[in-house]
């Protein structure tokens, strides 16, 4: 009974916290599209606040620089259970245009963090992202509480 | 007290290390570091033809992507001697101006958002997705758009996806006016902004601030009037303000989307026939060219040896704005909120603004080398 009314409080109130770990900002201009009138976000529970400390939900978009290597483990570490992280565009998949000879890039960041879905895209459209957070996002965070009580 | 803000932190966009020295809610003096999203572009751009060049120029910024590569195919254009064809630039001039509208609104939006002003932040972003809808019916993308190449653009346009374009327009003029009252006159907004984050013209000059913070602080300098597109073709004048606190940079940026608007009317009303591309045979040189993007003078120092480029190298205008914002504006400014409001009125874009230079004490810069640059650890 307390479970299944944790579950509903959880689904319904997703705290994301977005991370740029060297990209081209393009997905982040995608995230802050979705704030829009026009997609509205927080009628489906999703609050876009970026504080590792709150979140439920990280956003990873960009490839993984050099500076980013320790400190994104340690914001991964952060963010409390339970948590799942949503890989947005090309560069956290691959790397896109600058996983390349000569680049100080260190994609792709399931290297680093596990990543549990990933959108590709460069970028990927505000809808696709939207898509992929609620397809991930009310389920699993529902799921790992009960695991954790 | 030093108060760290950043790298990821709720009234940040980008990553970003902001130090504010503090003595109880006044501060001081700030600090900024950089580093975060440095990728390395100009190493990676240079052995590559400009065909590969082209999208990595893009992806140096997502906000302002277009002039990147505007400018990159201009710099090949000068190389060559040779200019596109006139209907491949009045394009040019189309996407050019609907993405500064979209890079103005976002800017605007930003500022009000770190002002708290909720309603203004969502009714700029309600502005802000019709001229993304325009930009996609005429690239094809949103963001990274890929309409350049090197002597013209990608693909034409049809009078139907213009005369849509027109109609987005006119209904953005017609709600503009009612949101830029708001704030213009709008009591809480205005205290909020007038007389805070103040940069002189004197200060302005030495920072060498572009685009329109220094416009707003009483430089009269807009790339655009040189640029032979705008200045054969169409009429343009430069818009500027004297008082350089964070209103004027707001209203500055304001002002600039109608401008955008009415340079678009000019520029769909007065398209010419003709080809959209033509072949250009690169020959070995050097070149550099600079446009005028959302935030200020971008420009490109491109060396090739007829095929594949020896050497590149962007600045991009952010970088003199925030040194701008940190060194002169956030001085004495009354209370922490006051500072995030100043820093986002900047219009701070930190994918623009890696890159890593080596200036000595004689003042000769050099490129870094990358000595012993760690390997991948794979």
């Amino acid at each position: 009974m307390l479970d299944a009314l944790k579950d509903v409080i959880r689904k319904s109130s997703i705290h994301v916290c977005l991370i740029n770990t060297g990209g081209c900002n393009g997905c982040d201009i995608e995230v802050v599209a979705l704030l829009s009138p026009r997609y509205d976000l927080e009628q489906y529970g999703i609050y876009v606040h970026n504080n590792p400390r709150e979140a439920d939900v990280i956003l990873v978009a960009g490839a993984v620089t050099e500076q980013w290597r320790e400190k994104l483990q340690r914001i991964y570490s952060k963010v409390p259970e339970p948590k799942i992280v949503v890989a947005i565009g090309n560069c956290p998949l691959s790397g896109d245009v600058f996983n390349q000879e000569g680049s100080s890039v260190y994609a792709p960041v399931s290297d680093f963090i596990p990543v549990d879905a990933e959108v590709s895209g460069c970028p990927p459209r505000p809808s696709e992202i939207l898509a992929a957070i609620l397809a991930v996002g009310p389920d699993a965070i529902a799921a790992r509480g009960r695991q954790k009580v | 007290m030093i108060l760290p803000i950043g790298p990821i932190h709720p009234s940040l966009k980008e990553p970003l290390r902001l130090k504010l020295k503090t003595r109880g809610e006044k501060v001081l003096t700030a600090e900024i570091d950089y580093g975060y999203v440095h990728r390395g572009i100009e190493r990676i751009m240079k052995g590559k033809t400009w065909q590969k060049g082209i999208y990595l120029s893009e992806r140096v910024c997502g906000i302002c992507s277009y002039i990147h590569t505007q400018t990159f195919a201009e710099t090949f254009e000068r190389i060559a001697g040779e200019r596109a064809p006139l209907r491949a630039q009045f394009l040019r001039v189309l996407t050019n101006e609907l993405d500064r509208i979209q890079s103005h609104l976002l800017a605007n939006s930003t500022y009000f958002k770190a002002l708290e002003h909720e309603t203004l932040f969502m009714y700029m972003l309600y502005l802000r997705e019709p001229v993304m809808d325009a930009i996609e019916l005429l690239t094809g993308n949103r963001v990274n758009m890929g309409w350049n190449v090197v002597g013209g653009v990608r693909m034409d346009v049809n009078q139907s996806h213009l005369d849509s374009i027109m109609k987005i327009l006119l209904k953005l003029e017609s709600e503009y006016d009612r949101y830029v009252e708001m704030f213009e006159h709008g009591p809480l907004v205005g205290l909020r902004s007038h007389d805070v984050g103040k940069l002189s013209r004197d200060d302005a000059i030495k920072a060498r601030a572009v685009g329109p913070i220094g416009r707003a602080s009483g430089l009269k300098h807009d790339l655009r009037e040189n640029h032979h597109t705008y200045r054969d073709n169409l009429d343009l004048k430069v818009i500027w303000r004297k008082e350089g606190d964070n209103f004027a940079r707001t209203m500055n940026r304001f002002d600039e989307i109608t401008q955008s608007i009415n340079l678009i009317k000019e520029v769909i009303a007065n398209l010419p026939e003709g080809d959209i591309r033509k072949k250009i045979d690169i020959p070995a040189g050097y070149g550099d060219w600079r446009n005028e993007a959302p935030r200020g003078e971008v420009s490109y120092f491109i060396e090739t040896n007829g095929n594949l480029i020896k050497d590149v190298s962007i600045r991009t205008p952010s970088i003199m704005n925030i040194d701008a914002c940190a060194k002169y504006m956030l001085n004495d400014v009354a209370t922490v909120a006051d500072a995030i409001a100043t820093y986002a009125s900047v219009d701070p874009c930190i994918a623009c603004t890696e890159r890593v230079i080596i200036v000595d004490e004689s003042g000769k810069s050099q490129e870094f080398d990358y000595p012993n640059y760690p390997k991948k650890n794979k």
